[in-house]
């Protein structure tokens, strides 16, 4: 039996995803068709339109709608912390603290030597004009704390240093409520090499 | 022959890469002293949970278990050593430019112990050179810290031995002659030292000190320094075969910029 041809089309199309290989797309494809065709449609309404009106803030580079965030057009944040993180789920995660009141930069992703991902890759030139528009006193690097993360760390200090700016790394260590007993080894040792005068 | 299914436990290994594989997965290129460079795939270690997920971790020593006859091995356990602080800083994209090496001039599946002993030690000196600017409190300013170059010079000299392409430094190709610090040579690749002719041929030339420093991993001289940065480059270059190293472009953007 012929698969036809825009069944075939869908299933390629779902394969986009990541983790989704040729089976899965298949199953996907068959259940939107069959058992939801509704839901199918508002996913395909749901996708042009958000390839259509989502583009980045022109200012701290997370998706929006508007040429400026929320975020960044709120008069009720203060401009003059800047965090930098790698990806927009990061921010909300910064967010959800509740313990930080200024703007942001996001990344969209992060420096991965190995993966042939550099500094032009991540446009680290926009996050620089970011941070040097007069008002922003100091960066704060919230990039993860993976050997990625920690390159990217480095590199957006040096330029950042370089132009006389202040910058900050978040802290890392034993987490609120952690007992060492049950806190893995690896952190320990670091948040020992990375102690505080107390 | 190979039993199909063999089951290796308690190696001392590095990771030198990951990839992301299927939806929750990662495949390691690791780096083990007795077994060599492997492939290893950690099932579910991206998942938000897993006990893998911080232990995988580049530049940290790992005692890892695996088993499987094919390509790819199955990790069974990766624990961590400890006993060497994370890189930071240079020394992290110095480590970064090590790995790529590995990866990029090591065939997989073969045991070079003291590559890997080799590796372990620049890793030590690296991370002892390691400090984060963020983290040196006004009252303790980073000490002058030593280059990284010397590092760098014995690993990469380490690694052409071990590959089968070792230098010949104190003496000159063809004749045998001993090499005199004080003459200029002409380094040719495969071969070894030539003395310099006395007209300036445009060749690369680098002194008979630099070449004796070298063979005895002595590199405090600026002019040591120096040539022996050129000539490595050159030779890994050509060991390379044109593949271009992205932990060195990046690294080069960072001093451009």
């Amino acid at each position: 039996m012929r698969v036809p041809s825009s069944l075939e089309a869908l299933v390629e199309a779902l394969r986009c995803l990541p983790g989704v290989g040729p089976k899965s797309a298949q199953r996907m494809a068959y259940h939107l068709l069959q058992h939801d065709p509704p839901g199918a449609e508002r996913l395909a309404a749901a996708l042009s339109r958000a390839v259509t009106t989502l583009r980045h803030c022109t200012r701290c580079n997370t998706f929006t709608e508007d040429e400026l965030c929320d975020r960044c057009a709120s008069s009720q944040r203060d401009p003059s912390q800047l965090c930098v993180v790698e990806m927009p789920v990061d921010l909300n995660m910064m967010e959800q603290t509740q313990a930080y009141r200024g703007l942001y930069y996001v990344l969209m992703g992060r420096l991965s030597p190995l993966d042939g991902i550099g500094p032009k890759e991540l446009r680290l030139e926009r996050m620089l004009a970011r941070a040097a528009d007069g008002i922003v006193r100091e960066v704060i690097l919230a990039t993860n704390f993976t050997n990625e993360g920690e390159a990217t760390a480095h590199y957006v200090a040096e330029l950042l240093h370089a132009r006389g700016l202040k910058v900050s790394r978040i802290a890392r260590g034993v987490p609120v409520g952690g007992e060492l007993e049950f806190t893995d080894a690896g952190t320990i040792a670091q948040a020992l090499i990375e102690r505080r005068d107390y | 022959m190979k039993p199909a299914r063999q089951r290796v436990d308690r190696q001392r290994g590095y990771v030198l890469h990951t990839y992301p594989y299927s939806e929750t997965s990662l495949i390691a290129d690791v780096f083990s002293r007795e077994h060599g460079r492997l492939a290893l795939l950690a099932r579910g270690a991206r998942r938000p949970r897993s006990a893998m997920r911080g232990t995988l971790l580049g530049f940290q020593p790992l005692e890892l278990g695996w088993f499987g006859g094919g390509e790819v091995k199955t990790l069974a356990k990766a624990e961590w050593c400890g006993g060497l602080p994370l890189l930071q800083g240079k020394s992290l994209l110095v480590g970064y430019y090590l790995n790529e090496l590995l990866l990029k001039l090591l065939p997989r599946e073969d045991a070079h112990e003291q590559l890997f002993d080799a590796y372990e030690e620049a890793l030590v000196g690296l991370a002892g050179n390691s400090t984060n600017p963020l983290t040196n409190s006004p009252t303790n300013p980073p000490a002058n810290l030593p280059s990284n170059a010397p590092i760098l010079r014995r690993f990469e000299k380490a690694l052409l031995r071990e590959l089968g392409y070792g230098l010949l430094l104190d003496q000159e190709a063809g004749s045998g002659a001993a090499v005199v610090a004080t003459r200029d040579y002409v380094y040719i690749i495969e071969r070894g030292p030539v003395e310099a002719p006395s007209d300036d041929d445009g060749s690369v030339k680098l002194s008979g000190r630099t070449l004796l420093d070298m063979a005895q991993d002595r590199y405090e001289e600026p002019r040591t320094q120096t040539e022996s940065k050129q000539l490595m480059r050159r030779l890994l270059a050509h060991y390379l075969n044109g593949q271009a190293l992205q932990s060195r472009k990046i690294f080069m953007e960072l001093q451009e910029a």
